[in-house]
């Protein structure tokens, strides 16, 4: 007997609908409270724009949007550069049948736990930590140099795993390629660099564009890195968002923060849209 | 509590409700197992996280004490509103905000002949915050000073004694903020000449600029453990807020490390401990109270693994030892020279609030 | 010439390696510290901190309870995500562009906003905060991950076998299962993988979303809160080994078979 063909909606109704009661109705919720305000300890639910006017008047408010998107800008770029040699190495100098090995030796530590590989980075930039104890072993210090409690320290920090998510994805890119472009453009007399620079560099770049904007939204979401790495010498959104709830019960803020968080990186993504579409190529 | 949050129309409330089954209905096994005869669960600061201190009561009355974590009472309501009325059983609050939680409807008052009140130093009964129309509210449980905990091989105990010493620049670079706004900014308006308890919004432009002033010498601002970090790793040698309670627990394997109170003295910080109004487990948790106020439970609390500071019973079961380091008898002293916390008005708090997120930012 | 930039190519390898190894070293290293603080100088080696991690029982619970929200989370995702990449794939759906959007829609939010989303709104529900909430959460960051994963990989040829499947008599459910799954499972596993990765990682979600029973990356912060202990270095060595091992085995069994 021939069976009866289900539409598509028995299909695609349950993640359609989880999707719709766990993501969009709490950030509709989201949006209602950020309209509301906290005075004292009594929560002012007439809807008005008192938070975003506040965030948008407070220099010390806005600086953390300014100081996330300079860091994130940072580590994106610092991440790119560092990565995109490393797997062109892996992809070009290493023998394929080590490849997989090496890629994944290069990933490996991706599987420390996330809130530990902060704390170790705070171990090896301390003043007693690892890095100045040797450097003055060495004796190249006389004085330790202050690295952890940086902006430095959270740039490195966040840098470390990108560094190795950005090898893994542009890695991936890079062995899409047909062998055959870069014949072509040695036959028509390019040499390595021209070859890079005109071909091979712009078939990559989609691939570098969906790791740096996976790059942008990881980083500028993250509340552990620069709290634990930055030392609170300057607040970014996330840790300004924490702070709305850990000092008092201000959800208000914290959801007005929130929302505004989220605009910038739609903002971004917008900016890198031709690269994202997540359609079937 | 004051506001008017928790009336919500009907047809929302119907909303609500529907929103709500729908997603509890959503995975039925949520359920869970039934919970063991006797569980409380208690909201309190680091120090009574340590096994040491819970274990003994769990053992002798079978009852499971379950810990929450939290660092300032902002974050205490701020959880407290995220919870569901009956959640919580056991409250350990700062003395000074008991008043104000008082207020807020959240504790039940104590019985006082349940309770060793001739047993505590009498400056710790704090009856002007604890006690209300003759009801007490909570009972102090442990006390220490925000002070300056320092590194005397490496700076000058002599400099130490005058609070200026945070904002000059002669240990810049070399001084690290506990991330605490109350007990710091009590200290500056201390150094500015000005008493805790009289605080009002005219006095804020001056801390405002101190604070600024101490954030341009500093090198970090650190909650709990990274102010403690940086200490006890050398990484500053001046920590402003910090006292016994940062240099206590590490005296053993740093011996360097000392706390003194300024001559316009230090913050006295306490912490009081009270039931919940809303508990449904009074009972077991007078009996958490009644151990933590015990001299047994008070020893082990005064050692506890995060942090170590004065118990408020004089008969706290501590070793000779134990009570040198703690300065058992240099109390009398420290508390004629110090005052408490400030205990600003919610409008004040938030304005605290702003200069401190201003002076982070700086 | 080429020696050189091969010389350079190993250099640059080897310093990025080091890069990415350093605190991984650091940090196992002095888990095996003898005294209170993780910083040079080394005065081990002791087992004391890898005892007082064997001993702490909420640590041990914590481990419990993050591999049981991410198996149990990562397996909805997978589930629900294969399904509605089968509905998308396979027909035409009216709005289609717009309802594939709203799935994909979490991956570009930050797991912070998404976490205060469900606090806030649990909060106003009364809804308990626990480690069921966490497991929610996880589902909304990684539904959208494993829809897109598999759906990338249902290709054409995969239709062609179901349909003639279909023309044989079996049903959709027959399909669905008999023959759409296996032919997918790599992508299915590599769905049901990273999402165990990022479920079992996964901080802020948790730490909004819990009380007293918690997840790992929590009850680890709570941990390094309390103060510098050698004690965060033995736990974090601990779930590096258990992840090395993890990962060594699902490479020599799993893709070793796929490849051959």
């Amino acid at each position: 007997m021939r069976g009866r063909r289900l539409g598509p909606w028995p299909f695609i109704a349950p993640a359609l609908a989880y999707t719709a009661l766990f993501f969009a109705i709490p950030f509709v919720v989201m949006a209602v409270v950020s309209l509301w305000t906290l005075s004292g300890t009594a929560l002012d639910m007439t809807p008005g724009f008192g938070n975003y006017i506040r965030f948008f008047t407070t220099e010390s408010f806005f600086k953390a949007i300014r100081n996330s998107l300079e860091v994130t800008a940072l580590v994106t770029i610092v991440s790119v550069v560092l990565a995109y040699p490393m797997a062109w190495i892996l992809a070009e100098k290493v023998p394929v049948r080590w490849q997989r090995m090496a890629l994944i030796l290069a990933i490996l530590p991706f599987w420390t736990s996330y809130v530990v590989r902060s704390y170790a980075w705070l171990l090896v930039l301390a003043e007693k930590g690892v890095i100045n104890s040797w450097l003055m072993g060495l004796g190249l210090l006389n004085e330790p140099v202050q690295m952890a409690n940086t902006r430095f320290a959270t740039v490195l920090g966040f840098a470390h795993f990108f560094v190795m998510l950005l090898t893994l994805t542009i890695y991936a890119n890079l062995k899409q390629l047909s062998p055959n472009y870069r014949r072509a453009a040695a036959d028509l007399g390019a040499n390595g660099i021209q070859t890079f620079i005109h071909v091979i560099l712009p078939l990559t770049l989609p691939g570098i564009m969906v790791g740096a904007f996976l790059t942008f939204v990881l980083a500028i979401g993250d509340y552990i890195t620069p709290q634990i790495l930055g030392g609170s010498n300057e607040l970014l959104m996330p840790q300004l968002i924490m702070l709305q709830i850990l000092r008092k019960p201000d959800f208000p803020m914290a959801s007005a923060l929130s929302i505004i968080l989220m605009i910038v990186v739609s903002i971004a993504y917008l900016a890198c849209a031709r690269w994202l579409k997540l359609e079937r190529a | 509590m004051k506001s008017n949050h928790r009336e919500v129309p009907a047809r929302r409330r119907l909303i609500a409700w529907a929103l709500g089954s729908t997603m509890f209905g959503f995975f039925a096994w949520q359920a869970g197992p039934a919970q063991a005869a006797e569980e409380i669960n208690a909201l309190v600061w680091c120090d009574h996280d340590d096994p040491n201190l819970i274990e003994p009561f769990t053992r002798e009355t079978g009852i499971k004490v379950n810990l929450k974590v939290y660092e300032g009472t902002g974050q205490a309501l701020s959880l407290i509103e995220q919870s569901q009325p009956g959640d919580w059983d056991v409250l350990v609050v700062d003395g000074i905000d008991v008043p104000r939680v008082a207020a807020q409807g959240l504790l039940d008052p104590l019985p006082d002949d349940k309770l060793p009140l001739a047993d505590i130093f009498p400056p710790l009964l704090m009856e002007a915050q604890t006690v209300k129309d003759g009801k007490r509210y909570a009972i102090s449980e442990k006390f220490g000073y925000n002070s300056i905990s320092y590194n005397k091989e490496k700076v000058d105990p002599a400099d130490m004694q005058a609070m200026a010493i945070l904002w000059g620049d002669k240990y810049k670079g070399r001084i690290a903020i506990y991330d605490y706004y109350l007990p710091v900014i009590g200290m500056v308006a201390m150094g500015l000449g000005k008493k805790t308890a009289d605080l009002t919004e005219a006095d804020l432009p001056a801390i405002r600029d101190t604070l600024l002033k101490m954030k341009g010498v500093s090198k970090l601002v650190g909650d709990v453990a990274t102010s403690q970090n940086a200490i006890a790793t050398g990484e500053v040698d001046i920590l402003v807020g910090g006292g016994e309670w940062v240099t206590a627990g590490l005296a053993k394997d740093n011996p360097a490390l000392d706390f003194v109170l300024p001559k316009e003295g230090g913050v006295l910080w306490s912490q009081a401990i009270g039931i919940f109004a809303a508990s449904q487990k009074k009972d077991a948790a007078l009996k958490f109270l009644q151990y933590i106020v015990s001299p047994e439970g008070q020893a082990r609390l005064a050692t506890s693994s995060c942090y170590w500071a004065m118990p408020v019973n004089t008969k706290a079961t501590l070793t000779d030892e134990q009570k040198k380091i703690l300065r058992w008898d240099d109390q009398p002293g420290y508390l004629a020279n110090s005052q408490l916390y400030p205990a600003p008005s919610a409008e004040l708090d938030a304005k605290m609030q702003e200069v401190w997120t201003e002076m982070l930012q700086k | 010439m080429r020696r050189a930039s091969d010389m350079a190519a190993v250099a640059y390898a080897l310093l990025i390696f080091g890069f990415i190894f350093l605190p991984v070293i650091v940090l196992a290293v002095f888990s095996f510290q003898g005294s209170q603080i993780p910083v040079p100088p080394f005065n081990g080696p002791s087992l004391k901190w890898y005892g007082a991690v064997l001993s702490d029982g909420r640590m041990l619970t914590a481990i419990g309870n993050s591999t049981l929200v991410a198996l149990i989370s990562s397996l909805v995702s997978t589930v629900l995500g294969f399904l509605a990449a089968y509905g998308f794939a396979r027909h035409a759906v009216p709005g289609g562009g717009w309802l594939k959007g709203l799935i994909v829609a979490p991956l570009s939010v930050s797991y912070l906003i998404i976490g205060m989303g469900l606090l806030i709104t649990f909060t106003r529900l009364g809804i308990p905060k626990s480690l069921f909430a966490v497991g929610l959460g996880h589902v909304v960051i990684n539904l959208p991950l494993c829809f897109a994963i598999i759906y990338s990989q249902m290709g054409e040829h995969h239709a062609n076998i179901e349909r003639a499947a279909r023309d044989l008599g079996a049903s959709d459910v027959q399909v669905l299962t008999l023959i759409t799954a296996p032919m997918l499972w790599p992508a299915l596993f590599a769905s049901f993988f990273l999402s165990m990765t990022f479920s079992w990682d996964e901080f802020i979600i948790a730490f909004l979303l819990t009380r007293f029973e918690t997840t790992l990356p929590v009850e680890i912060w709570t941990l390094l809160r309390s103060g510098l202990s050698p004690k965060a270095n033995a736990i974090g060595t601990v779930v590096f080994a258990i992840s090395i091992v993890l990962v060594a085995v699902i490479e020599l069994t799993v893709f070793r078979k796929r490849a051959r």
